[in-house]
């Protein structure tokens, strides 16, 4: 209990942090859009081919902004010597992982429902199964911010290598993209029963991270 | 609680021990076979050109770092074994203040006071001691470094730490700053709570208890302040 | 655990490092021997199947060694000797070369027989994913010069990596699973010629030896740059310390 009540005090720090600082308004967004605006450039003007590959872009626009946010989590520790201050309060360090990953999510799922928004303007996505959809990305997100909340601490100690933390999380969250995007495109083309499976292994793969996270995260902060 | 008393009783005389501990970096010896023993309600100063290994000294009674040879023990608990009974009483205080930026000054004590386990109905009395309750309610991102030391310094009041670790506490300060982190030894000492403090300025009169000179990672001398 | 680390200690003496040299030479021969000469080619794919002698054996490897890491992370999690943390290291390097070979030797077999270098089958796919985690778990042994951190960094890889690739692996079956192909020509099997068979074993136990002699010399050159990097360290300190397990 305790654990999470440690856990929700960082989350919400973070959430009114990033709400003052608008960083997810002001960089998450934009990024997600440029980069949805080309895929378009890429893949287009052809509506068929952009039809087929918005699920997978939408994913892929979501993974990258994932990437980011988890860094910035971890960014705003550093700054002034915070997750020091984090490492030697007297909590389990669990929850310094469960705070940074539920924020995490929370941002992911801003930036879903509006990159949402403008695949089905661009791209001319039609969602027959809106119920799917939001379980696929609401799953989705929690497990790309587990793997963020944990491996962005890595993030932060290996400034000077930036290619290193994208080069580690993407490989590990194959299986959420694969999911998701399948998920997705059910969704979109109303064969929700079919997406059940998808929506299983998300949940699976959410079990598995946000469990190894709460085990190994100590690991990765103490000295 | 409990655990403290029992522990205190064994270990009355000392608050702080270290029985050389030494630190490496890589292949880099930071600090080097150091004994030192701080007795409760004991003040005592580190000095020593950059580098000498103040800090690492701190940041290993912190349970920050972890001895890489030798041990020591805070408040009778070891310094790698009970990292967590440790930490329940130590407080670290460095230039680095853990204030965020986008939260204001009030809050960013609530949030650490609720993960130190410290009650925070003081905050407003804590930030009046420290000069600063007319701005309690702004953003840290407008003050200057002396302004978020007085914070900081807001923060180890309410926590009353039974150890106090100093780590250049007067750099970049003003002058009401400086006073209230010389309230703040005075006070720790007067209760019996023990205080490190790493320094190149000259302390008040009467403050320090005990000189520790410190040079590439060894301590040199001990002396008088 | 402690016998594994008494056992791991025999082997990776010198004496017990030359015994092991010595055996992956024979059982290399005797390998060679059986899959280029004993073995008849094969009925469809001809010369061009003895590949599988060396490819089949390589992704065994592959997958023994990061096995080999997720069970020397734990055991530096639990206890904190820093010679788990060797045995992992040592483990991915060697893992992250046979993964490699296993790709690239598929590739080769797989240009003659399928038609192309690369297929999105699910074994290959995950072989290749696993090399990618791995390589990343080497990346990040690099980050720090502190040897406590770095294995404590690199254990959690090494336990997070190896329990994410069941998931991968079942996400990229079912993915394959949707746009079925012709059907790949698939090893083993009830089919497999008696001779073949038993060149393939032989092919893995010695590739096994293999990974046992390279796992002692690189354990081995560890602990040698350790006592480097300690002697280098001595003076400075003014005298030895003691050696910290």
């Amino acid at each position: 209990m305790r654990l999470l009540r440690h856990a929700a005090t960082i989350a919400a720090k973070d959430v009114r942090a990033e709400i003052r600082a608008k960083h997810a308004l002001a960089t998450l967004l934009p990024f997600a859009a440029t980069l949805l605006v080309s895929f378009g450039f890429a893949f287009g003007p052809g509506r068929d081919v952009l039809l087929r590959t918005a699920p997978g872009l939408l994913w892929m626009a979501v993974l990258f902004a994932a990437v980011i946010a988890a860094r910035r989590a971890y960014q705003i520790e550093s700054e002034d010597g915070a997750l020091e201050g984090l490492l030697l309060a007297p909590i389990d360090k669990a929850a310094v992982f469960l705070g940074k990953a539920a924020a995490v999510a929370l941002q992911l799922l801003m930036l879903v429902a509006c990159a949402l928004v403008l695949v089905v303007v661009l791209f001319d996505l039609t969602v027959r199964g809106p119920l799917v959809l939001a379980a696929a990305f609401g799953l989705g997100a929690v497990g790309l911010a587990a793997v963020g909340g944990l491996f962005g601490v890595l993030a932060e100690a290996a400034r000077t290598r930036e290619a290193l933390f994208p080069t580690l999380v993407l490989p590990l969250v194959t299986p959420v993209l694969v999911a998701g995007v399948r998920a997705t495109d059910l969704a979109a083309t109303g064969r929700t029963d079919e997406a059940i499976a998808w929506l299983g292994l998300l949940v699976a793969f959410d079990v598995v991270f946000v469990s190894l996270g709460v085990l190994v995260f100590g690991f990765l902060m103490e000295d | 609680m409990h655990d403290l008393h029992e522990k205190h009783a064994r270990s009355a005389v000392t608050a702080v021990e270290l029985n050389a501990v030494t630190r490496l970096f890589g292949a880099n010896p930071a600090l080097v076979r150091a004994d030192v023993r701080v007795a409760p309600g004991e003040v005592v100063v580190l000095r020593g050109p950059n580098g000498a290994g103040k800090t690492t000294v701190l940041r290993i009674m912190a349970t920050a770092l972890s001895p890489t040879y030798g041990h020591g023990s805070v408040l009778g608990f070891d310094l790698v074994r009970e990292r967590d009974a440790i930490r329940r009483h130590t407080d670290l205080m460095s230039h680095r203040t853990r204030l965020y930026e986008d939260l204001s000054a009030a809050e960013n004590l609530r949030f650490w006071c609720r993960l130190l386990g410290v009650d925070g109905a003081d905050i407003q009395a804590a930030l009046d001691r420290v000069g600063l309750l007319e701005v309690a309610g702004e953003r840290v991102r407008g003050f200057s470094q002396g302004m978020r030391q007085r914070v900081a310094v807001a923060r180890t009041l309410l926590r009353r730490p039974q150890i106090l670790l100093l780590d250049e506490p007067y750099t970049g300060l003003d002058a009401e700053a400086h006073h209230a982190v010389d309230d703040l030894i005075r006070e720790a000492s007067r209760d019996g709570r023990a205080v490190v403090v790493a320094t190149h300025h000259t302390m008040q009169r009467g403050l320090a208890d005990r000189v520790l000179f410190m040079d590439g990672g060894r301590i040199v001398r001990e002396g008088e302040p | 655990m402690e016998i594994a680390a008494r056992g791991l200690g025999t082997a990776t003496s010198r004496s017990g490092e030359r015994l092991l040299g010595v055996a992956a030479l024979l059982a290399l021969g005797l390998s060679a021997t059986l899959s280029l000469v004993v073995a008849p080619p094969d009925a469809l794919q001809g010369e061009v199947q003895r590949l599988m002698y060396v490819h089949v054996p390589a992704a065994w490897l592959a997958y023994l060694s990061f096995f080999v890491v997720f069970v020397s992370s734990v055991a530096y999690l639990r206890t904190s000797r820093i010679r788990w943390d060797r045995v992992a290291a040592a483990s991915a390097e060697i893992g992250v070369l046979f993964t490699a070979l296993a790709i690239v030797l598929g590739a080769l077999w797989g240009k003659p027989v399928w038609g192309t270098w690369w297929t999105w089958d699910p074994r290959l796919t995950t072989t290749a994913m696993l090399l990618l985690i791995y390589i990343g778990y080497l990346a990040v042994r690099r980050i720090t010069d502190n040897p406590t951190r770095r294995a404590r960094w690199s254990a959690v890889i090494g336990v997070v990596g190896f329990v994410d690739v069941p998931i991968v692996h079942l996400s990229v079956v079912w993915w394959r699973s949707l746009h079925q192909q012709s059907t790949v020509l698939r090893l083993g099997g009830p089919q497999i010629e008696g001779s073949m068979l038993t060149a393939l074993l032989v092919a893995v136990g010695a590739f096994t030896i293999v990974f046992a002699y390279l796992m002692a010399v690189r354990l081995r050159v560890g602990r040698l740059e350790e006592r480097a990097a300690r002697e280098a360290l001595s003076p400075r300190l003014g005298e030895v310390e003691e050696a910290g397990r």
